[in-house]
Parts: C-alpha cells; sequence; structure tokens
C-alpha cells in the first residue's frame, strides 16, 4: 500500500500543488520542500523546471524518440532550467500565495547546462530564511556544491528576494564533482547530514561558505544506499527524517533509468540512526521524490514531487508516522 | 472532479488506466501539461492491452500537451506516430498528424496523411475530444494541402463540397474564406 492511500485512509489529506499556468507554461513543478517557521506558517519551495519529464514505465512500449527516460527541454534550448517558488499553505494546505524567487541580483551567466538551484530545502536559522540547494552551472564541467541561498520574504505584498548566496564548500579537500542532498537538522543551525548511513554530520559557515566534519558515525549496512530526501526534523524526545534510495537498471537502450523508493529513518539525540522502515512509495510511480517534511498540529507533512512533473504535500496522521516509526525501530535491516 | 479526490482515489489502484486517465484529463483543464503527460503516458503504458480507446486518446492527448508547451515538435510527432502504429485503423492521428503538418507548411506530409487518414473506417467515439469532428476534418486538411502542391481544381473541388455540408461552424468559415480567397485567383 502506498504512503498516499494509507494517510488518507487516516484521515490524513493529500494537497496538489500547482501555480497558474501563465506563470509556468505548463512544464513541470516538482519537489517541493515544505517548512513551517518560527511564526507558524506554512511555506513551500515549488521547483519549476523547463522540461517534461518523460519516462514510459511497464513494459515501456511508448518511448520518446531519446528512449523511455527522457527530459524534454525545449527543441532550440538544451539547458535545464530551475527557477523556484515560494507559496504560503493554509492549516488546508491549500496554495493562497507564490512568487517567483528574485535572484536577479545575484544571477551571473550560467556555464553549464543545469542552471538554477535545484532541489531547495526551506530552512530558518539565525532569524533568516534560507533556500539550500545545489548548483551545477558555475563551472563548464557542472561541478556541483550546497548553495546557501538567503531570501527575504515581503509578506504584505507576497515577494521573494535572494539578498545573498554563498555556495558551501565539501570538507577538505574539497575534491569532489558533485555535492548534492545534503540535508539541513531543523534544530541544529548551519548543521547537515551529508551521507545517511555512514552518518556523516557536517557544519557549514553561513557567510564563509566554509564546511568542517563534525563526526562520521558507523551504522548498521543499509540494505541500499540510502540518500538525502526530506530535512531531519524533531518527532517527540528522537529524529526523523525521509530518505530515498534508487534501484538504476538498463532499459532496451542501454540507458540509465530507475525506480525510487523512500524510507522513514528515526535517530536518536545524538543522531545515531536507530530505525530504519521498510520502502515505501507514495504513488507507485518509479520516480518520486520528497525534499520536505515538517510537523504540523502533531502531524507529519511530506511533500513530494511525482515524475518531476507534478508536486503534492501529504498531511500523514500522527499514527501513521508512529506505525512507521515501530516498523522502523523494529526493522531488523 | 479535484484534482486531489481523483488522485486519492488513484492512489487506491495506482496502475488503474481510466483513474490515471482521469487525473491528467483533469490536469490539462488547468493546462498543467506536464502533470497531465504523466498520467496520460501511464494510462498508455498500464492500458495498452485491454484499454485501446484509452491509450490511444492518450497518445494524442500527450501529442497536444507536448505542443501547447512549444518547440517540442519532434516529440508532438512521435506520440501521433505511436498513436497510428498502436491502432492504425482509426482516423484521428491522421489527422492530427495532417494539421500538425498544415501548420509547419510541409503540404505534401500534410496530403498524405489525410489521404492515408480518408482510408479508414469510422470508429467510435473516443473517451475524450481531440478535434477530430468527423471525416469531413480530413477532407479539409487534404482539400488545403492540395492547394499547395498543385492541385488546385481538386483542392476547389474538395472545398465547395465540403461548402454544401452541413459542418462545424469553424470549419464552415474556413471553407467560405477559402474558397473566396482562392476563387480570385487564376487556376
Amino acid at each position: 500500500m502506498n504512503l498516499v492511500q494509507k494517510a488518507v485512509q487516516h484521515g490524513g489529506k493529500l494537497a496538489p500543488l500547482v501555480i497558474p499556468h501563465g506563470l509556468t507554461s505548463g512544464t513541470g513543478l516538482m519537489n517541493p520542500s515544505i517548512f513551517i517557521d518560527n511564526d507558524g506558517e506554512i511555506l513551500v519551495n515549488l521547483r519549476h523546471v523547463n522540461y517534461t519529464l518523460y519516462h514510459a514505465e511497464n513494459e515501456q512500449l511508448f518511448p520518446s524518440r531519446h528512449g523511455p527516460l527522457s527530459y524534454l527541454h525545449p527543441e532550440k534550448d538544451r539547458r535545464l532550467v530551475t527557477v523556484n517558488y515560494l507559496c504560503r499553505l493554509n492549516a488546508d494546505l491549500e496554495m493562497t500565495h507564490h512568487a517567483k524567487v528574485d535572484t536577479s541580483a545575484l544571477d551571473v551567466e550560467p556555464i553549464w547546462e543545469f542552471v538554477g538551484e535545484e532541489d531547495c530545502r526551506v530552512i530558518q536559522w539565525g532569524g533568516e530564511y534560507y533556500l539550500v540547494g545545489v548548483r551545477r552551472d558555475t563551472t563548464t564541467n557542472g561541478v556541483g556544491r550546497m548553495e546557501y541561498s538567503k531570501i527575504e520574504i515581503d509578506r504584505e505584498n507576497w515577494t521573494v528576494k535572494e539578498v545573498s548566496r554563498v555556495r558551501i564548500n565539501a570538507p577538505e579537500p574539497n575534491d569532489s564533482y558533485c555535492e548534492k542532498n545534503w540535508i539541513p537538522v531543523v534544530d541544529k543551525p548551519w548543521h547537515f547530514i551529508k551521507w545517511t548511513m555512514p552518518t556523516e554530520l557536517v557544519k557549514a559557515d553561513p557567510e564563509t561558505g566554509k564546511c568542517v566534519q563534525i563526526f562520521v558515525k558507523p551504522t548498521i549496512a543499509p540494505p541500499a544506499d540510502q540518500r538525502g530526501s526530506s530535512q531531519v526534523i524533531r518527532w517527540g524526545n528522537m529524529y526523523i527524517s525521509i530518505t530515498h534510495e534508487v534501484n538504476l537498471f538498463k532499459n532496451y537502450l542501454k540507458q540509465k533509468d530507475a525506480i525510487y523508493r523512500h524510507r522513514l529513518i528515526v535517530w536518536d539525540q545524538e543522531l545515531n540512526i536507530v530505525g530504519l522502515s521498510q520502502p515505501f512509495s507514495f504513488l507507485d510511480a518509479r520516480v518520486e521524490f520528497c525534499v520536505g517534511a515538517a510537523v504540523h498540529q502533531d502531524d507529519l507533512l511530506v511533500s513530494f514531487g511525482f515524475q518531476d512533473n507534478a508536486a503534492f504535500v501529504l498531511r500523514v496522521p500522527q499514527k501513521v508516522v508512529e506505525d512507521l516509526i515501530m516498523e522502523a525501530l523494529s526493522n531488523e535491516n | 472532479m479535484k484534482i486531489e479526490q481523483l488522485v486519492v482515489d488513484l492512489s487506491k489502484d495506482p496502475f488503474n488506466p481510466t483513474l490515471n486517465f482521469d487525473v491528467a484529463v483533469e490536469y490539462e483543464k488547468q493546462n498543467q501539461t506536464a502533470s497531465a503527460v504523466s498520467f496520460y503516458l501511464r494510462t498508455a503504458e498500464y492500458g495498452h492491452t485491454y484499454h485501446p480507446s484509452l491509450t490511444y486518446a492518450s497518445l494524442l492527448k500527450a501529442a497536444h500537451c507536448f505542443d501547447d508547451q512549444n518547440d517540442r515538435q519532434a516529440t508532438v510527432s512521435n506520440c501521433l506516430l505511436q498513436a497510428v502504429a498502436y491502432l492504425p485503423y482509426r482516423p484521428e492521428a491522421y489527422f492530427l498528424l495532417a494539421q500538425f503538418y498544415e501548420r509547419s507548411g510541409q503540404w505534401q506530409e500534410c496530403y498524405t496523411w489525410a489521404q492515408i487518414g480518408l482510408h479508414q473506417q469510422p470508429c467510435g467515439a473516443l473517451p475524450v475530444h481531440v478535434g477530430y469532428e468527423g471525416q469531413y476534418v480530413l477532407v479539409f486538411e487534404k482539400a488545403v494541402a492540395a492547394w499547395w502542391i498543385g492541385r488546385k481544381e481538386e483542392s476547389l473541388d474538395l472545398l465547395h463540397q465540403l461548402d454544401a455540408m452541413n459542418i462545424e461552424p469553424g470549419y464552415k468559415n474556413a471553407v467560405k474564406n477559402n474558397l473566396e480567397r482562392l476563387s480570385n485567383v487564376d487556376v
């Protein structure tokens, strides 16, 4: 049973996230990141891309010209461009406001094909709001680094402006090709889980971008490599986060194809992993991706993208979360 | 029905072609074409064995969604060609291909697809409207294309036939406009 079905069956709610076509030309709205700020506002960063993911599932009988999985960007523009919208939701998870994040003050000419800050998690640290995602357009070969994008929100007019941008180094020797999906630990300012299993915690300075490793802790051997998805959030006297795993395979053209599944991870107060749930999907699509989680009225709000083309927030009732946690704690993986 | 309820229904039976199709149609109504494409493709992939009309209509609608996004013409034609290959006896995909080539001024292709479409059998209605009003729309495409490939008398003849028919007002006007314009040109 997928998580949407289970959550709704127990009194949860699914909310599609849609921005008017006039702003997006209908291309993908994906990988939303939900966050509840210090004033209790429900914020979501919604990623808009200039492509449509074409993914033929099942027997892959109806592929695109480029194969069963392809990113269909404009034919005269090979770039995969991301812009971000910061949205405000009400308690019923209806979108009441949306504004494109104005990055114009800090933009430089991109020099690689993946343009913009991707899969941003929303966070509020030191009283400031940040989008923290990966940017790959600053080198000619697509080196990816996480970035702090500090934003200012004008709540009256609902406009959002990027006011500073700091590229975060990887811990020394800082020679990796692509760093992405570092997940913020919401109640530990400037700290990220850089790697889940084993658990690597790092701290990144928001002014300089300098990053240091705080610890690497051994964990049980994961049944599949667990990668960062949602923020790490408090749940009672523990931490939880949602991770993803990717089952890579070659399709009939020998192209890379994938099935994504997620798990709930339970951490103790010292960020030792103490539980890992069974894998689950949101809606049984092959490509789904969770980038956000937040506690709201004792329930868990989880935001996820469906095939890079649609975005949703799911209210998961407390009981379902507790069941998942129990499953994780008793899982002998 | 709202997208929210349709997706919740889908979550209970996520590979059901009809439920995927319903979600796709609703997203398309809101011009959320990327979202619609995802669910149309799922309809086709999970429905091709037992739901031929849904599968065929989904391929045509996916083409329409990509067309709406602009500058994805290779994908538009690919979806239409897949529909032709899937149910080659239905006329709708031939019509849409003819229309596709009409828009880009590729008149021989337009004429050819319209002509092939006219040789298919009338079929039951699709579960969603795709712009195919009846066999006369293929005649119209053929008439327009014929003018540009040196078959001017054939073009006028077909337009006169269409003018005498009871057809949808948009087509009626287009036929009259074409006749008015072309009648003033030396054949």
